[in-house]
């Protein structure tokens, strides 16, 4: 029973920093914009087919990669632009509708494109993996930790030491006294759309060797990354990194320990929990003044 | 006026019920004849959900509640053997005792949590359909469900089932009419403009959100329930999420608020659907599976941000604004 638990822990690591990287995008647009954007998931989704593409034309996979991010951060802001933008001040019903309806839009296309069957991407640096504990540690299970940590890093120097990351902070505490300053919330909103499109295929591309890359890996992957972002009080970007650990802590230990089919059922239990848990008022950082 | 108003109202009732009594004699072949019934147990989900729209709430569990009524009434009739005409209320029952206690904590938080709230059921209602092997049959699910049936009546053919569901449509939209032109209908009403302003003025918001939510859950056991006895096998598939997302698509082409707007919206996408299937093979041969969802989301994309209010209610007005032109001419 003990014995399989390092593996177990180290597993829930690996999938748990892809989890915190798909939150980290989710708690950037709900802070900035306050909209719940349904189509994170499929960030990693497409981030993780288009760099399989390029790589089958022989491309260098660090090129590969920054392409393929590059061009998700385009498709975030396009998102932005076309679809979410022009339903600013509307119900909250219609943008949950409208960003719901953009993931069904990328998954459809991504079958259309790249069809039902699996790409596989290589590891990034292939090579035995390290054993740790008496549990077995891959090499793309390290990238997708130490990415996860680095990115995190980056973010909170950016958001702390950069005029950029100073602005979206103001637009995320008060939208209104930020338009004072000479600060645009629809262009922070572009931006916020943009770097969390680019976190997402990030995700997708470092988890895409070990789960493989299908059109409809980003449901379950944007799911996750919810749960992780609520748990975490969607308000800040380090809860919500504790966020997606504790998801792919829970989610590999309930596998590994109860019946394998459960983990799904198993997450979004806790994430009925979190929210019963939290109730009204209790959820800081989540109340927004409008622009 | 309103006399008036109520006169033509029921004259177009009376219209419409003897046009769908008519249709299953003037139905082209079996088929369409499935098709019927197939859109009346849709049309009974949607305006579940059209009724929930009415509140400003949106769900991604209906499909949820669709399948455990399916379940629970086939379960209950198949190895208890007990009659439909027991187990189809029961059924409701479970539903809407199961989603009193999802709206419990959930419908007190902001729009987007009870959503993904809804999602969050929908997902583990589904592994449990999948996982609970002895119960519920696994992947592979029921077979030999009982057929509905009463008295020594039993409900055996398409078109015998076709005035069964379509009795049911027409009280469910009855239902729904009476639940949103009275006094809950303007408490919802407000609670749609503003929450807080709703509660200012004594309304109480969390208790009508929740009869609503609970009414909408109901709706669609009843129609699971129908289902299961009418297709007679039932498996986790119909009741995964695309399927919520299918119903989500109905009521937005129907209008989120507008009742009427439910059954056509009903109607429309389920022809669209069994068009797309037909057509779409031809143009990318390699796909199967989902690919209608690309459609679907720039629909729903199309009309919330072009159509708040549905395309139903838009032909409506263009209908009424043309009819005012004529009449000044």
């Amino acid at each position: 029973m003990l014995a399989l638990l390092p593996q177990l822990v180290l597993t829930g690591l690996t999938v748990g920093s892809i989890y915190a990287l798909v939150a980290l995008g989710f708690v950037l647009i709900y802070t900035v914009t306050g909209i719940f954007n349904f189509a994170q998931g499929e960030f990693s989704m497409l981030g993780a087919l288009i760099c399989a593409t390029l790589l089958a034309t022989h491309a260098p996979l660090a090129l590969a990669a920054l392409a393929a991010v590059a061009a998700v951060a385009a498709v975030g802001a396009a998102t932005e632009r076309l679809v979410v933008q022009p339903a600013f001040g509307g119900h909250p019903l219609t943008l949950i509708i409208i960003t719901f309806g953009a993931s069904m839009v990328y998954r459809g296309i991504a079958l259309m494109v790249w069809g039902a069957d699996p790409y596989a991407l290589p590891e990034f640096t292939p090579g035995p993996p390290l054993i740790l504990f008496g549990g077995v540690l891959g090499r793309q299970a390290l990238w997708a930790i130490g990415l996860s940590v680095g990115v995190v890093a980056a973010l909170f120097a950016f958001f702390t030491r950069t005029v950029w990351g100073a602005a979206l902070r103001a637009c995320a505490d008060n939208a209104f006294a930020s338009r004072l300053v000479g600060i645009s919330p629809r262009r922070m909103s572009l931006f916020a759309f943009t770097l969390s499109a680019a976190l997402g295929a990030l995700a997708g591309i470092v988890i895409a060797p070990i789960s493989g890359a299908t059109y409809d890996m980003g449901l379950a992957l944007g799911l996750k990354g919810f749960v992780a972002a609520v748990i975490g009080g969607l308000g800040s970007a380090p809860a919500a990194v504790v966020g997606g650990y504790a998801v792919g802590l829970i989610e590999t230990l309930t596998t590994g320990y109860l019946t394998p089919g459960y983990g799904d059922a198993i997450t979004f239990l806790v994430l009925l929990v979190v929210l019963f848990l939290q109730r009204e008022g209790l959820l800081r950082g989540a109340r927004r003044r409008a622009a | 006026m309103a006399r008036g108003g109520g006169r033509r109202r029921t004259l177009w009732l009376v219209a419409l019920g003897a046009a769908l009594a008519a249709l299953p004699v003037a139905a082209p072949s079996a088929y369409a004849l499935t098709l019927f019934n197939i859109i009346g147990l849709y049309a009974i989900v949607t305006v579940g959900l059209v009724l929930l729209g009415s509140s400003g709430q949106v769900s991604l569990g209906q499909a949820a509640f669709y399948g455990i009524g399916a379940y629970v009434s086939a379960l209950l009739a198949k190895d208890l053997g007990w009659s439909t005409l027991a187990t189809v209320p029961l059924a409701i029952v479970c539903v809407a005792g199961a989603a009193y206690l999802v709206g419990l904590p959930t419908l007190r938080l902001a729009d987007h949590f009870f959503v993904l709230a809804t999602l969050g059921v929908g997902i583990i209602v589904n592994v449990l359909m999948i996982q609970m092997v002895p119960v519920t049959g696994g992947a592979s699910g029921l077979r030999d469900i009982p057929g509905l049936g009463a008295w020594g009546l039993r409900v055996t053919t398409d078109r015998q089932f076709y005035y069964v569901v379509w009795t049911c449509v027409l009280a469910a939209v009855l239902v729904a009419r009476n639940v949103t032109s009275h006094r809950t209908g303007r408490a919802l009403r407000a609670i749609l403009g503003s929450e807080v302003g709703a509660a200012a003025l004594g309304i109480d918001v969390a208790r009508y959100k929740m009869q609503v939510f609970v009414l909408s859950a109901a709706y669609a056991a009843l129609a699971g329930a129908l289902y299961a006895h009418y297709v007679r096998f039932i498996s986790p598939s119909p009741f995964s999420l695309y399927a919520s997302l299918f119903f989500l698509v109905m009521a937005v082409v129907g209008g989120l608020t507008n009742i009427w707007g439910g059954l056509v919206g009903a109607a429309a996408v389920t022809v669209l659907d069994q068009v797309i299937r037909a057509e779409m093979p031809l143009v990318f041969p390699r796909v199967g599976g989902e690919y209608q969802t690309a459609i679907y989301g720039i629909l729903l994309i199309v009309i919330m941000l072009f159509f708040p209010a549905g395309l139903v209610r838009r032909a409506l007005d263009l209908g009424r604004t043309r009819r005012e032109a004529d009449g000044q001419a």
